[in-house]
C-alpha cells in the first residue's frame, strides 16, 4: 500500500474523518485473482443462427489474455447465459448474472428489446453495474440519465441512416433512382427513419415497416412485387436483422428480382457469411451494398483481423471467423483496455470513470473513432460503404474506403473522417 | 411483548374507518359471546389434543382459535385474502358451482400449513370477516379483536405473529403500523397494494376489454339494488364470452387471430392481430406477462421457438392472467362502489402511452410494431373515460394506506409474476419503510429502525412452458411455483413461519445469511437487498 506522509493539520483532520467512515464494501465479482464478467445473448433459437458465436468468441479472447497474465494478474472469467433473444429471458438471465453469479460487469449484451427490459429488471443503474459495449444501435441507450452505466459499441441506427442518405445523394448511379425503405417497425427502424429525415433523404413512398419476426416469405414477396413496379433500378434499403434480410433476398430470388434493385443492407443485417448460411445465393449477394465500421472479416491484410483470426484458431477451434467473431473479440479487447484503465484497485465506479476518461483512446478494429466521454456513451460513430462480392467479401465502394462520421440527433451532414486508427497492441494484448 | 391499549385502538379504528367511511355496510354491533371450546378429534387436524375455540366477535366476524396441547407460547394470527362479497349463481370459470359469500374463519394459508404448525406447538387463530370484498377496515378490526380474545382465553400466549395473504397481508401490516405492540413479528405473504392501486390495475384491464372488444360491458357505475347486481352478473358473462372468443381465435390462427364480433373497433383497424391488443392491455395495466402456462421465455423446439417466445407467449400469458383480473375487477368494482356509494375507479387523466413506457420497445414485436401500437393507443385515447364520484372516492381514500412504519421484525414473501398482487405492492411497502428509516437517520423521532424488514422473492423457473409433440403449449395441472396468485408451496410458507417465530422471540429480523441458508435448496426463492420490483402503474 502506498504510504502517505501527513504533514498538515488539515490532512490529519481529513484522515481522521476518513478513518471514522465505514470501510467501503468491495464490489462483487472481483477478487485478487479473478474478474467475473457476464454476458446475456442468444445461444439457442433462431437468433443464435446470426449471433450465437458471440459468447465463445469473447471467451476465446479472454482466455488468450488470461494465458498471457490476465489483467494486473487477475484472470477474466466470462459467465455467458442464453437469453434466446427474448426480453423476458434476457431480464431473467441478466438478473441471474447480477444477483446469483455476482458478476462485476456485463459485456456485449445483444439486442434492444432484450436489453431495455434486462437493464430495468436487473437494476443495473441502482447497482451501478457497468454495462459495457452493448450490441445495439438504438440511440436511446445514449441517454446517460436513464442508462448511466451503459456504453454502446455500435454506431447508432440513426447515424447509419444519415450516412446511407449521404451515400445515395453522393452516388450518381443511385441519386436519380426511386428509393424505398423496408425496416423493422420498432426502435431499430424508427431510429433509421428518423436518421433518413435528419439526413434530408425522402423516400419515393412511405417506408414499409414490419414487426420483428413478422415478415413472412409471402409478405416479403408482396412487398417486393409492389416496389418492383417502380421504373429503372430503384434503391432498396433494408434495415432489419440478418434473418429478415435473408427472407427478402430469397423472395427476390424467387421473383427473379435480384437485379431489379440497388440493394443497400444495414450493418445489422448485412453479414455475408450469415446470409449465405441462411440460404441466400452467392450470386444474389454479389453487388449488394452495405455499411460497416469494421474492416471486412475476410481481409487478412488487416492487422486486427489477422491477429483475431489467430486467437480464434487457437482458443475457439472449429469456429469460422466472421463479422460476429470479429466484433466479439474487438469488444473483448476494449473490455481489457477498460479494466486496465480502471487500475489495480478495480471498482465499478472506477471502471465507468475510466471509460469516460480514456475510452476514446482505446485501440480497436473499428475504422471510425470511439466517442466515449463524460457526456457520451456512444461507441463508434461512423461508417464506410462497401459492396459485397460473391465470396462475401465487403470491398470499398468505388475502390476507395472513406469513413464518414456523424451524430444521431442533428441534421448536420456526415463528414469524411480524418481518424487514424491505432495500431493493434503488440500480439493483440493491451498494455495501456 | 409490548403492552398496548387494544380498547383505545379499537375505538379509534371504529371511529376513523368504519363509522365514517363505511357506516352503510357495517352491520350493527352485536354483543360478542365468549368462545366455545372443544378438543378436536385427532382425525380432524392429524394432531392430538388440539383445543378448538370458535365464536363471533362483536361485529359479527366468526373466528377460530386452535390451541395445541404442546403449546410453545407463540400464536400465529392469520388474515385471509379477498373473497367475493356477493353471492353468485353458477358461472363457468368464475364460480362453476355457484358461490355463497364465505365468512368462515381461516387460521392458516392452508390446512397442510396449519397441521404442521400445530404439530410444532404453535397456536393458530383467524377470523372470517363479517363482510367480504375489499374489507380492509373490517379485517383490521377483526384481527385486533381476535388478538385480544385469544390472549384473554389463553393467557399463556406470550408472542403473537400476525400474518396474512394478499388483502389479509395488507390488513395485517395495517394493524402493525397503526397499533404497534399488537404483533411481535409480521409476515406479509403476497402483499396487496392499496385498494385504489389494485382497482386501477384490474380496472384498466377491464376498461380496455370494454373499449377494444365489447362496448356493452358496463364495468363501472353499477345501479343500486338488484339491478346493479344483475348488471354485475351480466358483465361477468360478457367478459367470459369475450375471453373465450379471443382464446378460440388465437387457437385457430395464432399469427393473425380475428377480433370478437362484439368489438366496436372499426373494421379497418381489425387487421391488427388481436393478440397485440390483448398484450397492450396487459402492459398498460401491469398484468404479468408470465402465467401458469406461458413463460414468455421459451417456445416449442424448432423454427418457431424464438417467434413463439417473442411474439405469442406474452400475449397468451396476459390473456390467461387477464381472465382472473377482469373477473376480479368486476367483483371489486361492484363491491367498492357499494361500499363507497359511487364509482371509485377513475381513468380520466390516464395517459396510456406513458403507462406503456419502455414496454412499447421491449414488446414491439409482440405488439405488431410501433405503427400498430400507435393505432391501438389512439383507440384507447378516443374511448370514453370513467370519472370517479368525488364523494365516493373521498370515502374510499379514508381507508388506511401503508406508511412503512415498522416496529417489529417483518418478513415478506412475494412472487415476481403474481398477476393479482404484482411485486410492486411489496416494493411500495419497502420503499415507504426505507423512506421512514431515512427520516430516522435525519433525526425524526418515532421513525422506523433499519434492518427490520426481510424480503424474500419467489420467481418462476427461468423457463417452464411445455409443448406437446406438435409444438402446442400444454396447460399444467398445477400452476408452476411463482406464477398465478399467492402460489407458494407449503415448505415455502412454513419457512417463512419458522423465520417469523424466531424473529418474534428474538425481536430481530432474520439476518441475510440466515435467510440465504434457509432458502438455499429452493431455486425459486431469492433474497437480495439490491433487487427492486417495478411499482404498480398507479404509482409510476
Amino acid at each position: 500500500m502506498k504510504r502517505i506522509s501527513i504533514v498538515s493539520a488539515v490532512a490529519v483532520a481529513g484522515a481522521m474523518v476518513l478513518s471514522a467512515l465505514p470501510a467501503q464494501a468491495a464490489d462483487p465479482g472481483v477478487t485478487s485473482t479473478e474478474i467475473k464478467l457476464g454476458l446475456s445473448s442468444p445461444q439457442t433459437g433462431t437468433a443464435a443462427l446470426s449471433y450465437g458465436k458471440l459468447p465463445k468468441a469473447m471467451k476465446a479472447y479472454f482466455d488468450y489474455i488470461n494465458a498471457n497474465g490476465g489483467v494486473y494478474g487477475r484472470k477474466i472469467k466470462l459467465v455467458a447465459r442464453d437469453d434466446k433473444y427474448l426480453p423476458t429471458q434476457a431480464a431473467t438471465q441478466t438478473t441471474n448474472l447480477v444477483l446469483n453469479d455476482k458478476v462485476f460487469a456485463l459485456v456485449g449484451a445483444l439486442g434492444t428489446a432484450t436489453h431495455t427490459k434486462a437493464y430495468a429488471a436487473a437494476q443495473l443503474a441502482k447497482n451501478n453495474v457497468p454495462d459495457l459495449f452493448v450490441n445495439t444501435g438504438f440511440s436511446g441507450f445514449d441517454n446517460k440519465t436513464k442508462y448511466p452505466t451503459t456504453f454502446l459499441v455500435l454506431p447508432s441506427y440513426a447515424m447509419e441512416a444519415k450516412i446511407i442518405a449521404k451515400f445515395i445523394a453522393d452516388t450518381p448511379t443511385l441519386k436519380p433512382q426511386a428509393s424505398f425503405l423496408i425496416a423493422q417497425d420498432d426502435e431499430f427502424g424508427i431510429d433509421g427513419v428518423n436518421g433518413f429525415k435528419l439526413g434530408g433523404h425522402t423516400f419515393t413512398k412511405a417506408p414499409t415497416l414490419y414487426p420483428q419476426g413478422g415478415l413472412s416469405s409471402a409478405l416479403a414477396e408482396g412487398a417486393l412485387t409492389a416496389l418492383s413496379a417502380a421504373p429503372g433500378k430503384p434503391v432498396l434499403v433494408l434495415m432489419g436483422t440478418t434473418d429478415t434480410t435473408a427472407t427478402l433476398l430469397k423472395a427476390a430470388e424467387k421473383l427473379s428480382l435480384t437485379t431489379k434493385f440497388n440493394w443497400i443492407v444495414g450493418s445489422v443485417g448485412g453479414d455475408a457469411n450469415t446470409l449465405l448460411a441462411l440460404g441466400v445465393k452467392s450470386t444474389t449477394i454479389d453487388g449488394v451494398m452495405a455499411a460497416s465500421f469494421f474492416p471486412d472479416a475476410k481481409d487478412t491484410s488487416d492487422e486486427y483481423v489477422s491477429q483475431f483470426m489467430k486467437i480464434n484458431e487457437k482458443y475457439n477451434p472449429g469456429v469460422s471467423f466472421d463479422n460476429v467473431v470479429l466484433q466479439a473479440m474487438n469488444s473483448a479487447m476494449l473490455t481489457v483496455q477498460a479494466l486496465r484503465a480502471a487500475g489495480k484497485n478495480l471498482t465499478r465506479a472506477g471502471l465507468i470513470k475510466a471509460i469516460e476518461d480514456k475510452g476514446s483512446t482505446f485501440a480497436g478494429a473499428g475504422l471510425a473513432p470511439l466517442n466515449y466521454s463524460a457526456t457520451s456513451r456512444v461507441g463508434y460513430n461512423g461508417y464506410w460503404f462497401g459492396q459485397l462480392n460473391a465470396q462475401g467479401e465487403l470491398k470499398p465502394f468505388g475502390g476507395k474506403l472513406t469513413v464518414y462520421t456523424t451524430d444521431s440527433a442533428t441534421s448536420a451532414a456526415p463528414v469524411a473522417s480524418t481518424y487514424a486508427r491505432k495500431s493493434i497492441p503488440k500480439n493483440g494484448i493491451p498494455s495501456n | 411483548m409490548k403492552n398496548i391499549n387494544l380498547k383505545k385502538g379499537l375505538v379509534a379504528l371504529t371511529t376513523a374507518a368504519l363509522v365514517a367511511a363505511f357506516a352503510v355496510v357495517v352491520p350493527s354491533a352485536a354483543r360478542a359471546a365468549e368462545p366455545t371450546c372443544s378438543v378436536a378429534p385427532l382425525a380432524l387436524y392429524n394432531v392430538a389434543n388440539v383445543k378448538t375455540c370458535t365464536g363471533v366477535d362483536e361485529k359479527g366476524s366468526k373466528y377460530e382459535i386452535r390451541m395445541p396441547a404442546n403449546f410453545n407460547g407463540t400464536l400465529f394470527l392469520y388474515s385471509h385474502g379477498i373473497r367475493k362479497g356477493a353471492n353468485l349463481p353458477a358461472i363457468p370459470v368464475v364460480a362453476p358451482k355457484g358461490y355463497i359469500v364465505d365468512n368462515s374463519p381461516s387460521v392458516a394459508p392452508s390446512e397442510e400449513v396449519a397441521t404442521s404448525l400445530l404439530k410444532q406447538g404453535f397456536a393458530l387463530a383467524g377470523a372470517g370477516v363479517q363482510v367480504q370484498g375489499w374489507n380492509l377496515a373490517e379485517q383490521t378490526y377483526a384481527s385486533l379483536l381476535l388478538t385480544s380474545t385469544a390472549k384473554a382465553a389463553f393467557p399463556k400466549i406470550n408472542k403473537v405473529v400476525g400474518w396474512g395473504n394478499s388483502l389479509g397481508a395488507l390488513s395485517t401490516q395495517a394493524v402493525a403500523e397503526q397499533y404497534p405492540g399488537t404483533f411481535d413479528a409480521v409476515g406479509n405473504l403476497c402483499l396487496a397494494e392499496s385498494g385504489l392501486a389494485e382497482i386501477t390495475m384490474a380496472g384498466d384491464f377491464l376498461w380496455g376489454l370494454k373499449s377494444f372488444f365489447d362496448p356493452t360491458i358496463k364495468a363501472t357505475g353499477y345501479s343500486a339494488g338488484t339491478a346493479g347486481y344483475m348488471e354485475m352478473l351480466g358483465d361477468m358473462g360478457k367478459v367470459l364470452v369475450v375471453l373465450n372468443a379471443l382464446a378460440t381465435a388465437i387457437a385457430v390462427n395464432p399469427t393473425a387471430p380475428t377480433w370478437p364480433t362484439t368489438s366496436g373497433v372499426p373494421a379497418a383497424y381489425q387487421g391488427i392481430p388481436v393478440r397485440s391488443a390483448i398484450l397492450l392491455l396487459g402492459l398498460i395495466s401491469g398484468i404479468s406477462t408470465q402465467s401458469m402456462t406461458y413463460d414468455s421465455a421459451s417456445g416449442p423446439a424448432g423454427a418457431s421457438e424464438t417467434t413463439f417466445g417473442l411474439v405469442l407467449s406474452p400475449a397468451l400469458a396476459v390473456l390467461e392472467n387477464g381472465a382472473e383480473a377482469a373477473v376480479l375487477a368486476i367483483a371489486a368494482n361492484y363491491d367498492m362502489e357499494l361500499r363507497a356509494g359511487g364509482i371509485v375507479y377513475d381513468n380520466t387523466k390516464t395517459d396510456y402511452s406513458t403507462r406503456l413506457g419502455d414496454d412499447g420497445d421491449t414488446y414491439a414485436a409482440a405488439l405488431s410494431g410501433k405503427t400498430y401500437t400507435g393505432v391501438l393507443l389512439s383507440i384507447l385515447k378516443a374511448s370514453p373515460r370513467v370519472s370517479a364520484d368525488p364523494a365516493a372516492l373521498a370515502r374510499f381514500k379514508t381507508l388506511y394506506d401503508l406508511q412503512g412504519k415498522v416496529t417489529v421484525p417483518t418478513v415478506t414473501l412475494t412472487a415476481t409474476a403474481d398477476h393479482i398482487t404484482p411485486p410492486g405492492a411489496t416494493q411500495y411497502f419497502i420503499n415507504k419503510y426505507e423512506a421512514d428509516v431515512s427520516k430516522g437517520r435525519a433525526g425524526v423521532e418515532g421513525a422506523s429502525k433499519a434492518g427490520l424488514v426481510t424480503s424474500i422473492w419467489n420467481k418462476p423457473s427461468d423457463s417452464y412452458s411445455t409443448f406437446d409433440a406438435d409444438g402446442k403449449p400444454v396447460k399444467p395441472t398445477l400452476a408452476p411455483n411463482g406464477t398465478t396468485h399467492c402460489n407458494f408451496t407449503t415448505s415455502q410458507t412454513l419457512l417463512v413461519a419458522k423465520l417469523l417465530a424466531a424473529a418474534a422471540k428474538s425481536g430481530k429480523s432474520p439476518s441475510a445469511s440466515t435467510v440465504k441458508a434457509a432458502i438455499k435448496k429452493d431455486a425459486n426463492l431469492f433474497v437480495d437487498p439490491n433487487y427492486q420490483a417495478p411499482l404498480f402503474k398507479y404509482r409510476q
